[in-house]
């Protein structure tokens, strides 16, 4: 999938965990913001020619040397990882993940901005 | 003494784990299993998180996952098992997953029927212990207790529908992703139901076809090792949804022996 695809469904993704937050589906906008960041990710990572070989954990080692090249202003990394961890606990522990989705949705969209930015 | 673990069925249940010899005889069997099944960098990430695990109070530290069953994937991650704090992991490279419990909450995962916390015992390298995974191995095997399914399918709708959603979206890598984990789960569900205790994810779709789940066997394995295209995880889903009871039938704690 090329990255213009993946920057698309990324902001896809960010759209649906808006109206999953609005709606008040907190697993679901979990889930949707997961796969935002990721998406976001992988659009910039594979337009750096960095592999992420759809390995969730690469695809955050792959945040944090977008963050070392300077191609990201922030390392997202933690967000990742806390995200992936959160839908795992919510979705097949049924347990409740300790993060604030209003503060993620607001970090996932500079994440997808940035993937956007460098698409166009 | 010399012991190891049937190398399908894992640990026994029917032995005494009371007994300090035999227990001390596992978890030399377990160190020796646990360097045979992992690389280099595998064993010195394993070292480095049982090291930070002891300092920071934990009582019970296991590798987990496929990796103890000697089963990895190139999705797999490296799995560990903690009873106590979780030690910081954020540095170290690839795919750490770590989970961690405090001992009440280990007891009542145990007691509630969770399968992950049984799955370690079963199969786990116990790589330290201060005697809590050893009176669980004891429980479980006294007690005869079994994983419950209910919860695994009573999850698998909501599983199913965000499945059904990327799908839809068109983001084939994270529906393949969320398909996988939905037949994965499901699988699980079916084999307890059939009390059959699961294996690693690469050792289900044979255990399926043992229980005359094969369909479902073949389904999962293409998600492990293939790309399926997104209509091809459309069927895997309607196949899945087709294979939830409508309402579980209750699964008790114990094992029928």
């Amino acid at each position: 999938m090329s990255p213009k695809a993946k920057a698309e469904l990324a902001s896809d993704h960010l759209e649906v965990a808006r109206d999953d937050l609005d709606g008040e589906r907190m697993g679901d906008a979990l889930n949707a913001l997961f796969y935002a960041s990721e998406a976001a990710v992988v659009a910039l990572a594979e337009e750096h020619h960095i592999d992420t070989k759809k390995n969730h954990r690469l695809k955050a080692s792959a945040a944090k040397e977008l963050f070392e090249k300077g191609i990201l202003d922030k390392d997202f990394s933690t967000l990742l990882r806390e995200l992936n961890q959160g839908r795992k606990d919510h979705w097949y522990e049924g347990e409740e993940p300790d993060i604030d989705l209003e503060e993620a949705y607001a970090e996932v969209e500079i994440l997808v901005d940035a993937a956007q930015g460098e698409d166009e | 003494m010399k012991l190891d673990p049937d190398t399908l069925d894992g640990w026994s249940t029917q032995l005494d784990w009371g007994e300090q010899l035999l227990w001390s005889a596992r978890m030399e069997s377990d160190r020796v299993r646990a360097i045979e099944n992992q690389s280099r960098p595998q064993l010195e990430i394993t070292e480095l998180l049982q090291t930070r695990a002891h300092e920071i109070g934990a009582l019970a530290f296991a590798l987990t996952g496929s990796t103890a069953r000697a089963q990895r994937t190139k999705i797999s991650d490296l799995d560990y098992h903690v009873i106590g704090p979780r030690p910081p992991h954020s540095d170290l490279p690839d795919d750490v997953d770590v989970y961690a419990t405090d001992e009440v909450g280990m007891w009542r995962k145990l007691n509630q029927g969770d399968d992950f916390i049984q799955w370690t015992l079963r199969y786990g390298c116990v790589l330290f212990d201060t005697g809590v995974f050893q009176a669980a191995m004891q429980r479980m095997s006294n007690a005869g207790l079994w994983p419950t399914s209910d919860q695994k399918f009573s999850r698998l709708d909501g599983h199913i529908r965000l499945a059904r959603r990327l799908i839809a979206m068109g983001d084939r890598d994270a529906a393949q992703d969320q398909v996988r984990a939905t037949l994965t789960s499901l699988a699980r569900a079916l084999l307890l139901q059939a009390r059959v205790f699961p294996r690693a994810r690469f050792e289900l779709p044979l255990q399926l076809h043992e229980i005359g789940a094969g369909e479902l066997g073949s389904t999962l394995l293409e998600t492990i090792c293939e790309e399926p295209e997104l209509n091809a995880l459309g069927r895997a889903l309607d196949l899945a949804a087709s294979l939830v009871p409508e309402k579980p039938a209750d699964s008790p704690l114990r094992s029928a022996g």
